[in-house]
């Protein structure tokens, strides 16, 4: 609450200095107000924790119901479905298990659930995990922990609109396969990495494994060469496709069963979901638990397309490094504060890099190479050709817009943030001021694939809807001035990468060369560009927010009136994010990466489908209280303006939408104008 | 008597629970306790305390039953009850009671008989220390909020 206020009232301030916002105000009543409501059932044999539970979370402004055992907790869920929010839940209780309870909330109600113990034992800890648990509070439980339990019902709910997405869109499952793919690249890197590190643990786990299905299949271990046959096979299969069976036919490996491969892929999925807030969780991986059944493996599988940003991002910074996993964000915060301070050069991050994903020069290493070239190309920003054009580190953009012509420098730093929102260390990077080298390096890699995949993109065309983000596309051609060429370039792929909106996310975070998705990534760069134009608005801080709105706006604009509202919302969330970055983590530790990682992956699941709006409806709701409408308004009418002057006519459709919305500004749109007819 | 008593009485506590947190028989915890209470439950330290008090004493008592049971001692309930004991008192800040748990927890894993005993031993002990303390603890509360009744009146709430 304190962080989500302190959100609001540093964005209210900033709109104020540019008096464009009169909603500000409401929107911070709003996002006070939030969590208050949330229906929390309280499940706990120990009723003095039972009091103390139930006074922290009414303080928290929930609404608790209380119950002292789990049968007839179960019972209530059951009679009330839909009355409840979130399941907390103790782990010894004498009539059901906490584990058992967990079971059925997750497979009956689908609520999340999470865990509480005094048993702080990793065994312990992992055994929540491996049953479905959310997340796993050790006694004694603060009050500032049961402050952010909201963040796993807001999850949930984003994860189940992704899971919505895919079943809805079949048709678009080939011309989304590649995004796919990219994902899973990325996922594969960064459990290849864990894998590693895992290797070891496996066998612990395993004998701490009381599941009795554990028993019933042969003991495969995975080692990292296996597990990676393994990623590479559901890397071609795409993430709805891999099922157990044909992945082990891909893999061709004797002797491997199909549980095997089931229970590994259930293992890989829960790790990928937990990894970003426990180090724990990585055991996991290798202990992989019970051999799903086919409901829950299913689900699991939907949910790693929307974890993978989450988890694998978080391993690709600070994997390994990272002891404490509640502190995950702050290693990485660590680590690029250091990148971007200067005191890490960027061979060392390479280093690390390489370390983490277990490949000596992937993409990803290559990326941070780049930035040190981008420094020395910096003090010559006009002259820096698209690849190199991406600075990695910029000082804070606090110009007006209008005013501005949008330097090449501030595109740079458009890109940079970007790729850290995806991979959730936006916030911390923005706290630095400064882009992260990484993200730099991710842009660079970005702008690179766009030129390679330019023919690709043309392939896959975008349908009429989706077409809508070639908006951020041109905004971003005129802001570059010096790199016009590249922007025009790079504008053209993003129309393309359009249809790919949800896999872009994943792809951002992976940005392996290897993938075809650049077209994605593009798509989202140039969404970074708008972002940059707002940042420049606001303060500089919100680098992160404007970008998820641009790419957001894009699907809003087809659907009019209700979904550019939405549209807003969305965007309002990550600026809030953005700015205030440091207070989240200072209070709420690896939560607030969390929060960052799910802008944008709400952002794609809005892209990706305008039909399941309603049922996001709550979600939005929720993110637009966290940060303010005016701002992203402002930045939204610059992209009308761009996509009408746009020389496609593909877009022309969403840009009419927008238009009519939002008032031109004429000074910079002509100047972009002649920028992009140049 | 009646109002001269409160800064007195408010020093006593004070100084009592300075005792108890450098004894380490209090932790942070207990003040979190603390900062729960409010003008919607008044008296929440001692209603949650209490609890405490009447749950710690069920365990104690089935700990000891089962430890009493000389053929065989089921220690994985054992562990139940320990888990349930750390919970509750790591919860309102029983530190070092929650640290006996522990080893009891650790002997009991162990199936360590007499290590079990022993730590029994010493938990009861500490439960009563702790139990004394807070009771003690709490009447300097009901006397000081008595005085300040008295002095206030327009504020008396009890």
């Amino acid at each position: 609450m304190a962080a989500l206020q302190r959100v609001a009232s540093s964005l209210s301030t900033s709109a104020s200095s540019y008096g464009s916002c009169k909603g500000s105000g409401a929107d911070v009543m709003v996002s006070d107000q939030f969590p208050a409501g949330l229906r929390v059932l309280v499940v706990d044999d120990d009723i003095t924790c039972l009091r103390l539970l139930e006074k922290m979370l009414r303080r928290c402004l929930y609404h608790v119901t209380t119950c002292s055992r789990a049968t007839a907790a179960l019972e209530l869920l059951r009679e009330r479905k839909g009355c409840f929010d979130v399941v907390l839940s103790d782990v010894h209780m004498p009539d059901m298990d906490g584990f058992k309870l967990l079971e059925h909330v997750g497979l009956e109600m689908d609520l999340p659930v999470i865990m509480m113990s005094a048993d702080g034992r990793t065994s312990a800890v992992m055994r929540g995990i491996r049953h479905g648990a959310c997340d796993y509070l050790i006694k004694p439980i603060r009050e500032e922990e049961l402050k952010n339990i909201w963040q796993h019902v807001i999850r949930k709910k984003w994860n189940e609109n992704k899971e919505q997405d895919h079943s809805g869109s079949f048709e678009d499952n080939d011309r989304h396969k590649r995004g796919n793919d990219d994902a899973e690249n990325a996922s594969s890197v960064n459990e290849g990495a864990e894998g590693r590190s895992i290797a070891k643990e496996d066998d612990d786990t395993d004998l701490e494994n009381d599941d009795p299905s554990a028993s019933k299949k042969p003991r495969v271990v995975w080692s990292v060469e296996l597990h990676q046959q393994f990623v590479s096979a559901v890397n071609q299969l795409g993430i709805d496709k891999a099922v157990p069976k044909r992945i082990l036919e891909l893999m061709n490996v004797p002797g491997l069963t199909r549980e095997n491969v089931a229970s590994h892929l259930q293992g890989r999925v829960s790790l990928g979901f937990w990894c970003s807030s426990s180090p724990d969780v990585r055991f996991a991986y290798g202990g992989a638990g019970e051999a799903p059944t086919s409901y829950k493996f299913r689900l699991y599988l939907k949910r790693l397309n929307g974890v993978a940003q989450q988890g694998g991002m978080s391993n690709t910074f600070c994997g390994p490094l990272d002891s404490n996993g509640k502190l995950n964000p702050l290693g990485r915060f660590d680590i690029q504060a250091l990148a971007a301070s200067g005191q890490i050069p960027p061979q060392t991050l390479a280093a690390l890099h390489a370390e983490l994903f277990g490949r000596p020069a992937g993409g990803l290493v290559t990326t941070v190479d780049q930035p040190a070239l981008l420094q020395a190309s910096m003090q010559t920003p006009k002259c820096i050709p698209a690849e190199h054009g991406v600075p990695f580190r910029q000082p804070n953009i606090s110009k007006h817009f209008p005013q501005n012509v949008i330097s090449v420098e501030e595109v740079a730093s458009g890109f940079g943030a970007w790729p850290s929102n995806s991979v959730g260390t936006a916030g911390p990077s923005s706290n630095l001021g400064g882009m992260n080298s990484q993200n730099g390096t991710m842009l660079m890699d970005i702008l690179q694939q766009q030129q390679q995949q330019q023919s690709q993109q043309q392939s896959s065309l975008p349908e009429p809807s989706r077409s809508i983000n070639v908006q951020p596309s041109c905004l971003v051609v005129p802001a570059q001035p010096s790199a016009a060429f590249q922007a025009g370039n790079s504008s053209a792929s993003v129309n393309q990468n359009c249809s790919y909106n949800r896999n872009a996310m994943i792809d951002y975070s992976l940005l392996s060369p290897q993938s075809n998705n650049s077209s994605l990534n593009i798509g989202q760069i140039s969404n970074g560009d708008l972002k940059t134009t707002g940042v420049s608005v606001y303060s500089g801080s919100g680098s992160i927010s404007p970008l998820s709105s641009c790419s957001v706006k894009p699907d809003n604009t087809s659907q009019q009136g209700r979904s550019s509202t939405m549209t807003i919302r969305a965007v309002r969330q990550l600026p809030g994010l953005g700015p205030n970055s440091s207070s989240f983590q200072g209070s709420y530790g690896a939560k607030s990466s969390e929060v960052l990682d799910q802008g944008p992956l709400r952002n794609l699941g809005f892209v990706g489908k305008c039909t399941s709006i309603p049922s996001r409806l709550a979600v939005d709701e929720f993110e637009s209280m966290m940060s303010n409408l005016d701002h992203e308004k402002f930045y939204m009418e610059t992209n009308g303006n761009k996509v009408k002057q746009e020389p496609n006519i593909e877009f022309m459709d969403n840009s009419r939408v927008g238009i009519p919305m939002f008032q031109p500004l004429p000074p910079v749109s002509s100047d972009l104008m002649s920028v992009f007819t140049e | 008597m009646l109002g001269w008593g409160v800064d007195r009485l408010r020093a006593d506590m004070s100084r009592l629970l300075a005792i108890l947190f450098h004894q380490g028989v209090l932790d942070e915890q207990f003040l979190q306790l603390q900062q729960l209470q409010d003008e919607s439950s008044p008296n929440f330290v001692s209603e949650v305390v209490n609890i405490y008090f009447h749950e710690s004493e069920k365990l104690l008592r089935n700990l000891r039953g089962l430890l009493m049971d000389r053929e065989f001692s089921d220690y994985k309930k054992m562990g139940i009850h320990l888990n349930q004991f750390m919970g509750s008192s790591s919860s309102i800040g029983a530190n070092r009671v929650r640290n006996v748990c522990v080893a009891f927890r650790a002997a009991s894993e162990q199936n360590n008989r007499a290590g079990c005993l022993r730590a029994l031993e010493l938990l009861e002990h500490e439960y009563c220390y702790l139990k004394s303390k807070l009771h003690e603890l709490f009447q300097m509360e009901q006397q000081r909020v008595l005085a300040a009744g008295v002095r206030y009146p327009l504020q008396q709430q009890h």
